[in-house]
């Protein structure tokens, strides 16, 4: 063999190789002929569907946060493997991946494990009303089923004008799967969001993969399947016996969320900037509008407001007549003034524009009251 | 035993050897002459298969090179460019490890074989020591005790008594010739006239990548027919010999003659006392110096 | 040849230098935390550090993701980028060649005998750490027994196996170091340069990983899937980023192989 023959043997190679990781995307994804409702009626219906696979989720949210939220923006603001394992909303098991070990959340009816490998603790807590974001919330399926609520799935010409409609997208191949396209095109002038892509599995309805778009161009979080599969996870996976030796502590309050929900003497409105309060009425925490717009207002106790308007000012929040506000891609963050008497301050937080921000911090100073 | 045809090579643009056309015969002693940096290495490195050739064909032993070289170089000693061993082995260990390597060598006759290999170029008595520790010569014995090891039919040697002592090179010498006696060919490339002059029967010189020249020793150094003539009586001499002096250097003349015996009787016969009476051979350094050009590795102002 | 080649790997002095000044480091991070029982804070260190002060016996797998990243792969890239240009530079080449052995079963044998020194080191390595994390580390107080990441219990059996697992896997993540050295080797005069090369396409892989904007290029990236060992020990084992671990070094031992193979059948050896 000559060396020309040789070199072009290392070049086939080489391009072969390179091909390999795209073999399994170059096979087209087979479509459905299913109009934009029904196969948004295909995702509803498969929101009980059980599934297992791998999950890598990726946000360009930059919370300012550090110390005790620092879970919130590791999971708003960076990447995130996980790993499921879901039976039903009733019994699931979600893995967050790290290099050097894992945090595990093992849910039962309406308790749920957290095991955290490097702490080498296991804390048990009930499912709270209200709670910041955590790791099982970025699962496509989780995600897609918190934006579509709310969603209209007929042509459009009957719903209402702030309601969100949808169309259908090209399929997709995701993990081996045929994956359905539906656009969700945010109307409501109210939301900072554009517009969210999925993907939906052409047999079972269980979301793929998501990407949700602020301003931009570039989807500010995005949630895909790595491999999935759709077979009813064994009951032994989802269950949690603590290692020999770990106590598990029962956690009452999950977080200051939680927390402020349960035991703060303030409550909300019923309606917040023309948005219906969506949590119990009479709590300390009020969660507002449904689908891709959302809002929550949680108040604060003021030195706890303290140390977050520092870091909301070390992020480059605008400070006015007392409140702080600041812009994570379309999650805005906004403290407002202070409350007297009991020295409360509102944490206003959302997938809504500033302006609807300003017009709820306006709500809450006149329609907040003690409880 | 060696035949090429043609054998050229480049490197990049430069033609380091040209169209050489060797013919070493089996039995014999070939020395390989030429100045540093006329090819010689290259053509050896060629022979052996270490480089390819541009053109031309290689045949050993009456196969092709280098494409039969699993079946050739086994029968083939060789020494390339002084020797080589891993340092931080002993010299026995680089001579086992050298033969477990490839064909030919057994296991089971490997230490004897060592032995008696370290015994011919005189390392017998050699101890643990690292390569590293030894002297230049010692390396160079320990190279030609790698070559010995599965007696090969054929020697390559490039400069084989390079860092040698006197001694040293006598006694490789002696080695060389009692092998050859048993029936080794061996081709010896050398810049050293005098070794090759008292080793050869056959040389090949080789001038800036080209064989400028491939003859018997025996051929080279063949009377000239000339005469050296020695005697005190210079001028009746040249005059007894008016036309045949060629030349005449204090007390010797040179003299074209064809029959000494007839010269003899002429110079006597005219009085003339003769000392000496010698023919004229040509020494293979004039034989070479005047089939090379300027040696290469001098630099001359254009 | 293969033989020849272990038995030099192995008598070489400068093969158990490197492998001292390899398990140097987990011998020395061992002690420090023996004596200051001070572990990492969670999230932070090599892989199993924060948990070896209570279990022990977690400290070969510690001891691995400590040289894993770097001091490994740097010893992988000096050995196998000495392999060809080392012999060539030393002279020994030649004859080696004209021995005569195989151009291409020499670089078969050189790439073993690279294995082999990773094998070696690993398992000193995993050796040190095991007699290190009973003697020093570990809380004997406690009888908590080893748990996966995911909180089930091991056996001592079910460790020794993921132990093992982790290790083979180690040493299949260095043959594609391994096989770039060697093409490299074939290629440049002189070891250093193989090794430097060899490094740079390291330090290269390491950064690209972190950079979004080469997230294209991550499925090629040689280092991508070194750390995915720890997969191994999650309960049920994700096999997904160790299966592709595995294939991604065998594209770049065939690759590399190939092109060594290509580059010295007719490399002329003038050194």
């Amino acid at each position: 063999m000559r060396p020309i023959h040789r070199w072009a043997v290392v070049a086939g190679v080489f391009v072969l190789l390179a091909l390999a990781p795209m073999a399994g995307r170059a096979i087209p994804a087979h479509d459905r002929s299913l109009s934009a409702g029904q196969l948004l009626s295909l995702v509803r219906d498969g929101y009980t569907a059980p599934y297992s696979g791998t999950v890598e989720a990726s946000g360009r949210l930059g919370l300012p946060f550090n110390d005790r939220f620092t879970d919130l923006a590791d999971l708003l603001g960076g990447q995130t493997r996980l790993r499921v394992w879901w039976r039903g909303p009733d019994d699931w098991r979600v893995d967050r991946l790290l290099d050097t070990g894992e945090v595990d959340l093992f849910h039962h009816q309406d308790v749920t494990t957290q095991w955290d490998y490097e702490r080498d603790e296991a804390s048990v807590g009930p499912d709270p009303e209200i709670r910041l974001p955590r790791d099982s919330d970025l699962l496509p399926p989780r995600l897609a089923a918190l934006l579509l609520a709310g969603a209209d799935g007929s042509d459009g010409s009957s719903g209402s004008q702030d309601e969100s409609q949808v169309s259908r997208l090209g399929a997709r191949r995701i993990a081996g799967r045929d994956g359905l396209g539906l656009r969700l095109r945010v109307d409501d002038p109210r939301s900072s969001i554009d517009h969210v892509d999925l993907w939906a599995d052409a047999s079972t309805g269980t979301v793929l993969a998501i990407d949700v778009y602020g301003a931009g161009s570039v989807p500010v979080l995005t949630s895909a399947f790595t491999s999935f599969d759709s077979a009813r996870p064994t009951f032994d996976v989802t269950r949690f016996r603590a290692p020999a030796g770990v106590r598990q502590h029962f956690e009452p309050l999950l977080d200051f969320a939680d927390a402020a929900n349960q035991y703060a003497p303030l409550t909300p409105p019923e309606t917040l900037a023309g948005l219906a309060r969506s949590n119990r009425k009479g709590r300390g925490v009020g969660a507002y509008g449904t689908g891709p717009t959302r809002l929550v207002a949680i108040p604060l106790q003021q030195r706890d407001a303290a140390v977050l308007t520092d870091q909301l000012y070390n992020s480059g929040a605008t400070m006015r007549h007392g409140q702080s506000l600041l812009r994570a891609g379309p999650l805005g963050i906004m403290l407002t003034a202070i409350h007297s008497p009991f020295e409360f301050q509102w944490l206003l937080t959302g997938t809504v524009t500033d302006d609807t921000l300003r017009r709820a911090a306006a709500g809450l100073a006149r329609g907040s009251s003690y409880r | 035993m060696i035949r090429t045809q043609g054998l050229t090579k480049y490197f990049g643009r430069i033609r380091a050897v040209d169209d050489v056309a060797l013919e070493v015969a089996e039995g014999e002693i070939y020395g390989f002459l030429g100045p540093n940096g006329s090819g010689k290495t290259t053509t050896v490195r060629m022979l052996l298969g270490l480089v390819l050739a541009t053109s031309g064909s290689i045949e050993m032993m009456g196969h092709p090179m280098p494409r039969r070289a699993r079946e050739v170089l086994p029968e083939v000693g060789s020494l390339v460019e002084g020797p080589a061993a891993y340092p931080g082995l002993s010299g026995r260990a680089n001579l086992s490890l050298v033969d477990a390597m490839g064909p030919g060598g057994s296991r089971a006759t490997r230490s004897r074989r060592i032995e008696e290999a370290l015994e011919e170029v005189g390392l017998a008595g050699v101890d643990r020591r690292p390569v590293r520790a030894y002297s230049l010569g010692m390396r160079q014995r320990l190279g030609l005790a790698a070559t010995l090891m599965r007696r090969p039919r054929l020697l390559v040697l490039d400069e084989p008594t390079n860092g040698l002592d006197p001694q040293g090179i006598h006694e490789v010498r002696e080695l060389l010739l009692r092998l050859n006696r048993e029936g080794t060919t061996i081709f010896l490339s050398s810049h050293l006239l005098a070794e090759v002059e008292q080793l050869c029967h056959r040389v090949g010189v080789l001038d800036r990548g080209r064989l400028v020249l491939q003859e018997s020793l025996a051929e080279i150094r063949r009377p000239t027919g000339r005469w050296y003539v020695e005697t005190q009586d210079v001028a009746r001499a040249r005059a007894l010999l008016d036309g045949q002096v060629d030349r005449i250097e204090g007390d010797r003349l040179v003299v074209r003659h064809d029959d000494s015996a007839a010269l003899n009787r002429l110079l006597v016969e005219g009085g003339v006392r003769v000392t000496a009476l010698t023919p004229e051979r040509r020494t293979l350094e004039e034989v070479v110096l005047k089939a090379t050009t300027d040696s290469p590795d001098k630099v001359v102002r254009p | 040849m293969i033989a020849v080649e272990l038995t030099k790997m192995l008598r070489s002095r400068r093969s158990w230098v490197t492998i001292a000044v390899i398990d140097a480091l987990p011998i020395l991070v061992a002690v420090l935390l023996a004596v200051t029982d001070i572990g990492p804070r969670p999230g932070t260190g090599p892989a199993f550090l924060s948990a070896v002060l209570t279990k022990g016996e977690l400290y070969p797998l510690a001891a691995v993701a400590i040289v894993l990243p770097l001091f490994l792969p740097a010893a992988v890239a000096i050995t196998a980028g000495d392999a060809v240009a080392g012999e060539a530079q030393q002279g020994t080449l030649r004859y080696v060649l004209v021995r005569p052995v195989g151009r291409t079963r020499l670089l078969v044998a050189k790439l073993v005998s690279v294995t082999a020194f990773v094998l070696v080191t690993l398992l000193v390595v995993a050796v040190t750490g095991l007699v290190l994390g009973v003697l020093l580390l570990g809380d004997s107080n406690s009888a908590t027994p080893t748990t996966t990441f995911s909180g089930t219990d091991l056996t001592t059996t079910q460790l020794a196996q993921r132990t093992g697992l982790a290790l083979a896997y180690a040493l299949l993540s260095m043959l594609g170091v391994a096989a770039v050295a060697l093409f490299l080797s074939t290629v440049v005069r002189t070891p250093l340069a193989a090794a430097m090369g060899t490094l740079a396409l390291l330090i290269g892989s390491t950064l690209l990983l972190t950079l979004d904007a080469a997230h294209a290029l991550r499925p090629y990236l040689v280092t991508r899937y070194w750390l995915s060992f720890v997969d191994l020990f999650r309960d049920p084992i994700l096999w997904h980023d160790v299966v592709l671990g595995v294939l991604l070094q065998a594209g770049y031992v065939v690759l590399f192989l190939a092109a060594a193979w290509a580059n010295f059948m007719t490399k002329d050896i003038t050194d």
